[in-house]
């Protein structure tokens, strides 16, 4: 059908006479879409490829049990067992727990300092460029190295963290940080945090810049007060913006992976344990291939959910509303 | 006009908001001033306790040892830099000509084909890891730069059509009339015209993609062996092995990190607009 499409594309084609005014002649239509065509087409072709065939394939192999032997793979069909299986499973639904209690607290978090360092920056005193500088950093680093960092920095026996607390005497002694399941779950969420924040302000920035000053003249006419011009003004104008903010982050949160493997390897006592790391966990070294495929397609129903979410808070902001 | 200046007079408020800029300033930046400041400490200041930070210890011998004794580094710089450049055009060059007609030309269904498009962006990379890694075996093309670059097209090109998108859609429409009136084609309004003031966003949309293939790590992971590892996964397995050498590790990960942060914070200004319009507009 592309390809019959294609066929019209003539764009060296001797021009015909020049157009003025909106196109309404039928066979510029025809050339705006045949070179529209001929501009989407590689690039959704690549996208089939690297995208659509490994998630149909990621579905059906989710529903096999594949066996690797002497560098070949022997699959049979089960059906949903690897779906049911997981459901018994404790380390799953610990894994689960995890991932819910780290999504929920990212995006709470994420979203309300980010929303409150905005705020700031947009204040007279905020303004400088130097600080725009120094908050794109932490979103830059690799998390990756972010990881190697914090793993240095939370260190138990020579961490900075520990000897800023004891000198500062909130702590009577060192402690071991990622020692103990949720005391390590909290604070790979906080790494997580701190390295999210700065770009989400940014963008929340941006929002703010875009609300009509006007506004605000006529709230203080009205006499409204600091926090009725924030929460009649600037929160109804953030909207959109927030709850965008807020679905991404939650899609972005479920894809930790770097940190974990990093910082904690999933310890202690699969405390750290998010479904991104158990599916890697399963497939890669477990070698339990149709399993992990599992994991992965319920992250990726997930993700799915929250993108059909996005898509559609997306579209009142299409007809006008201040993003 | 201050949203922040409320009712409690002016003077405490502003202190609110200085007290406020201090505290987020410095937890944005104090994590990063140690890791500087302790890749420029020797072993024994570092192990210290506290640690002793007085500049009479700095030096520069952490950079000097990590350089020298780790030739990894400089191979995953290497390709991590081949990886993200090619990546990072290949994704300019069919990204553009998309972006620009789900803007400006005619397309079927380019609504779904827009949504689509943001809809891969939301895709958890587990989801398509594990037939990639089949089907990337079977090829032989385990722990080749090759495919990580393509792979990596699977973020990169969604990301840049857009950031560009977002753009396009704000062209004012009389360029290209008067493009068509000159008797310009389709293809040369876009080549000639449009191309040459999208220079900006161009840049954004190049930015963007080459960071997050620079800093990708989880299909560098899985993909790679010894002869395409990059740098994320040199970090990684430094951090593994040295983990007692602090000072190395902090001075191994300020070099991997440089090159994109600099070009972040040359480019910050674009990065956050483009995104913001590419996201909000839809």
């Amino acid at each position: 059908m592309i390809t019959a499409k294609l066929a019209v594309v003539r764009p060296d084609a001797p021009s015909r006479a020049p157009l003025a005014g909106p196109p309404v002649s039928g066979t510029f239509e025809q050339r705006r879409r045949g070179v529209g065509i001929l501009f989407v087409t590689p690039a959704l072709l690549i996208l089939a490829a690297i995208l659509g065939y490994p998630i149909l394939r990621s579905l059906i192999l989710a529903m096999q049990h594949v066996r690797l032997a002497s560098g070949h793979m022997h699959v049979h069909w089960i059906g949903w067992d690897n779906y049911i299986d997981l459901i018994s499973d404790g380390s799953f639904a610990l894994a689960l727990r995890n991932t819910i209690l780290f999504s929920l607290g990212e995006v709470i978090l994420v979203t309300t300092i980010g929303l409150g360092a905005a705020l700031l920056l947009n204040h007279r005193f905020g303004r400088h460029g130097i600080l725009r500088i120094l908050l794109i950093i932490p979103w830059a680093i690799a998390p990756v190295a972010n990881a190697v960092l914090w793993k240095w920095i939370l260190n138990a026996n020579y961490g900075v963290l520990n000897a800023v607390l004891k000198s500062l005497g909130l702590i009577d002694h060192y402690v071991v940080w990622l020692g103990q399941p949720v005391r390590a779950l909290t604070l790979l969420l906080l790494v997580d945090v701190w390295k999210s924040v700065p770009f989400i302000a940014l963008l929340f920035l941006a929002g703010l810049q875009r609300i009509p000053k006007i506004l605000y003249r006529a709230a203080i006419l009205d006499g409204a007060s600091g926090w009725q011009r924030f929460r009649f003004v600037t929160l109804p104008s953030l909207r959109s913006t927030i709850t965008i903010v807020v679905v991404l982050q939650t899609i972005w949160s479920l894809r930790v992976f770097d940190l974990v493997f990093v910082l904690t390897r999933g310890g202690p006592a699969d405390g750290t344990v998010l479904l991104n790391f158990l599916a890697y966990r399963v497939t890669f070294n477990f070698l339990n291939i149709g399993s992990g495929a599992a994991i992965a397609n319920v992250i990726f129903a997930m993700s799915f959910v929250l993108a059909l979410l996005y898509i559609w808070l997306l579209q009142p902001s299409r007809k006008g509303t201040t993003a | 006009m201050s949203l922040l200046r409320s009712s409690f007079g002016p003077r405490v408020a502003d202190a609110g908001v200085i007290v406020g800029l201090a505290v987020f300033v410095t937890w944005s930046i104090a994590p990063i001033a140690w890791l500087l400041l302790s890749s420029i400490l020797p072993q024994l200041s570092l192990i210290d306790q506290p640690p002793d930070i007085s500049f009479v210890h700095w030096t520069l011998d952490n950079y000097i040892t990590v350089m020298g004794s780790a030739a990894t580094l400089g191979r995953g710089m290497l390709n991590s830099f081949i990886v993200a450049a090619f990546t990072t055009a290949v994704a300019l060059a069919l990204g553009a000509p998309a972006a620009y007609a789900l803007a400006r030309l005619s397309v079927p269904r380019s609504g779904a084909v827009v949504l689509l498009i943001l809809a891969t962006q939301m895709l958890p990379a587990i989801a398509i890891a594990i037939p990639l890694f089949i089907v990337i075996s079977r090829l032989g093309l385990i722990d080749t730069r090759f495919a990580l670059i393509v792979v990596y097209l699977s973020f990169n090109l969604p990301i840049v059509i857009w950031i560009l998108r977002g753009f396009f859609l704000g062209v004012p429409a009389g360029l290209e009339r008067a493009a068509a009136v000159d008797g310009a084609g389709l293809i040369r309004t876009f080549w000639m015209i449009v191309l040459p003031i999208s220079i900006p966003p161009l840049c954004a949309a190049a930015v963007f993609a080459f960071i997050e293939s620079w800093n990708e790590f989880f299909f560098a992971l899985i993909l790679t062996r010894q002869n395409a590892q990059t740098v994320p996964l040199v970090i990684a397995a430094f951090a593994g092995q040295y983990q007692t050498v602090f000072g190395q590790m902090m001075a191994a990960a300020v070099i991997s990190v440089a090159p994109v942060i600099l070009l972040a914070i040359l480019f910050r200004n674009h990065i956050v607009r483009g995104f913001a319009d590419g996201m909000l507009k839809g």
